[in-house]
């Protein structure tokens, strides 16, 4: 049985169809990455999975499966009265047995206990990033929903951020979801892409689906993806 | 029993901890507009209640817990836009209100007079108002994470839907039992001021909470005090001293 399995799913907005038809499935420690423009639907697609917005067709869960969200952003008022001690101990699952430390999973995503303390609202884009990684990861999920995670983490950061999620993914064998615009990351770790406009323009091995035409015909930016994949 | 000025303190301090502590949520959701137009649904259950000889507290309860729920369906079951049906509904619901009170009992439903508490009304309050913090206490963790990002709420398997029908059902609580403090109009603060300061002064959820509750049970008193000594009456009492509490927490926050 996958982790994960859907098909034919589609989400409509009204009357505009935003998702039409999408299936595939994840397994045990695979990566999945999802690319698109942007109005693709990526994130509708995250919404559908969580379950947040109506949508049709099928979407199969795994038994025992913890999922673990980072968001793409979080709407927070910048004088919010919470700690990070208290925003991670927020998730249900965090004083159970088998889940990390608040401690212990800040360590993991590179932030310094002196974090626990400080407010969320008073953190950097990509200290809060790291925060909601934290909070994602706190009670040992199975799979990993990672909505645009380079989106506001520096170049230095970013690095480290994917070969740290790597290195998590080979001890606890998660799965992972990740909408990504680099497509370097795509072919250095993806297992499979699911490409994206609104329908399912292709999903499979990067090596073997994503073809210069294929970008082409998602992107329509011409040569520039082709370079810049051949560039890395 | 007779009611003395240690009960009316005593029932309008665990409604302000009350209101205090609902409102550091109410905040966090940026509803606290949305829940002092609820507040005015109260007032046709008022009026009934006086009409027809039965505990207006019945009546607004009624009518409170059926507003919450409209709210709750309008968000949730359909695309309507609530706050624009939320502000003309209730405003409505005001009017209808004030030409069913009969007129003498207006002013006391519209500003409210602890002064006039019951032996009974002084049970309730205790119980409901115990009730409400006990539950909210309960409920914090979820509340928070639900009211910061329902998705993020999702994802860990919490059902945000069900957390805001709790949470909704809880400020009808609330207001049903502050109205005999305040009054239909003046509700609102008891929700949003004590939690407003706090928020200038807090720097973790715990304090924020505790420091909002606390703030509305010193306002309570104060303002009960005030209208004991000066024969003002005690809702706008308490809510003129915390409004320039607030003001003063803002001046504090901006040196």
């Amino acid at each position: 049985m996958s982790f994960l399995k859907v098909d034919n799913l589609s989400v409509l907005y009204g009357k505009e169809s935003v998702l039409s038809d999408i299936s595939f499935s994840l397994e045990k420690g695979e990566t999945i990455a999802v690319i698109g423009p942007n109005g693709s639907g990526k994130t509708t697609l995250f919404r559908a999975l969580l379950g947040t917005i109506p949508f049709t067709g099928e979407i199969r869960w795994g038994e025992k499966v913890k999922i673990g969200y980072v968001p793409q952003r979080l709407d927070l008022e910048r004088n919010l009265p919470l700690t990070i001690q208290e925003f991670l101990l927020l998730h249900p699952l965090s004083t159970k047995q088998g889940s990390y430390s608040p401690n212990e999973v800040l360590g993991i995503v590179g932030l310094d206990p002196q974090f626990l303390e400080k407010s969320l609202g008073s953190l950097s884009a990509g200290q809060f990033q790291r925060a909601l990684i934290a909070f994602a990861l706190i009670a040992q999920p199975t799979i990993l929903l990672f909505d645009e995670p380079t989106a506001s983490i520096d170049i230095k950061g970013e690095e480290t951020l994917y070969d740290l999620l790597h290195r998590l993914q080979d001890v606890h064998r998660f799965g992972m979801i990740l909408i990504s615009h680099d497509l370097t990351f795509v072919y250095r770790y993806a297992d499979k892409v699911l490409c994206l406009n609104k329908k399912q323009l292709c999903f499979g091995i990067p090596q073997e689906v994503l073809t210069p035409q294929e970008l082409e015909r998602l992107y329509g930016t011409g040569g520039k993806f082709y370079h810049h994949i051949h560039g890395y | 029993m007779d009611i003395t000025l240690f009960h009316i303190v005593g029932a309008g301090a665990i409604s302000a901890a009350a209101g205090g502590l609902l409102g550091s949520f109410a905040l966090l959701r940026r509803m606290a507009l949305v829940g002092d137009a609820l507040s005015h649904v109260a007032l046709p259950g008022i009026a009934l209640g006086l009409l027809f000889h039965f505990n207006p507290f019945v009546g607004s309860l009624a009518f409170l817990v059926f507003g919450t729920t409209l709210i709750w369906a309008v968000e949730h079951k359909t695309n309507l836009p609530v706050d624009t049906l939320v502000g003309v509904l209730f405003v409505l619901a005001l009017a209808v209100g004030a030409l069913l009170t009969p007129e003498h009992e207006l002013l006391e439903a519209l500003f409210g007079d602890i002064s006039q508490l019951s032996a009974t009304g002084f049970w309730v309050s205790l119980l409901l108002g115990g009730v409400i913090i006990v539950a909210l206490l309960m409920l914090w963790r979820k509340l928070t994470l639900t009211m910061i990002s329902s998705e993020l709420s999702k994802s860990t398997g919490i059902r945000p839907h069900v957390v805001e029908f709790f949470f909704l059902t809880l400020f009808a609580f609330v207001v049903a039992l502050g109205i005999t403090f305040t009054g239909v109009l003046l509700i609102g603060a008891l929700v949003i001021i004590p939690a407003a300061i706090a928020r200038n002064i807090a720097t973790s959820m715990g304090a924020y909470m505790f420091l909002s509750s606390l703030i509305g049970v010193l306002g309570a008193i104060g303002g009960i005090l005030a209208s004991y000594f000066f024969h003002i009456a005690p809702g706008p009492a308490f809510v003129i001293l915390l409004g320039t509490l607030f003001f003063l927490s803002i001046i504090g926050k901006l040196r």
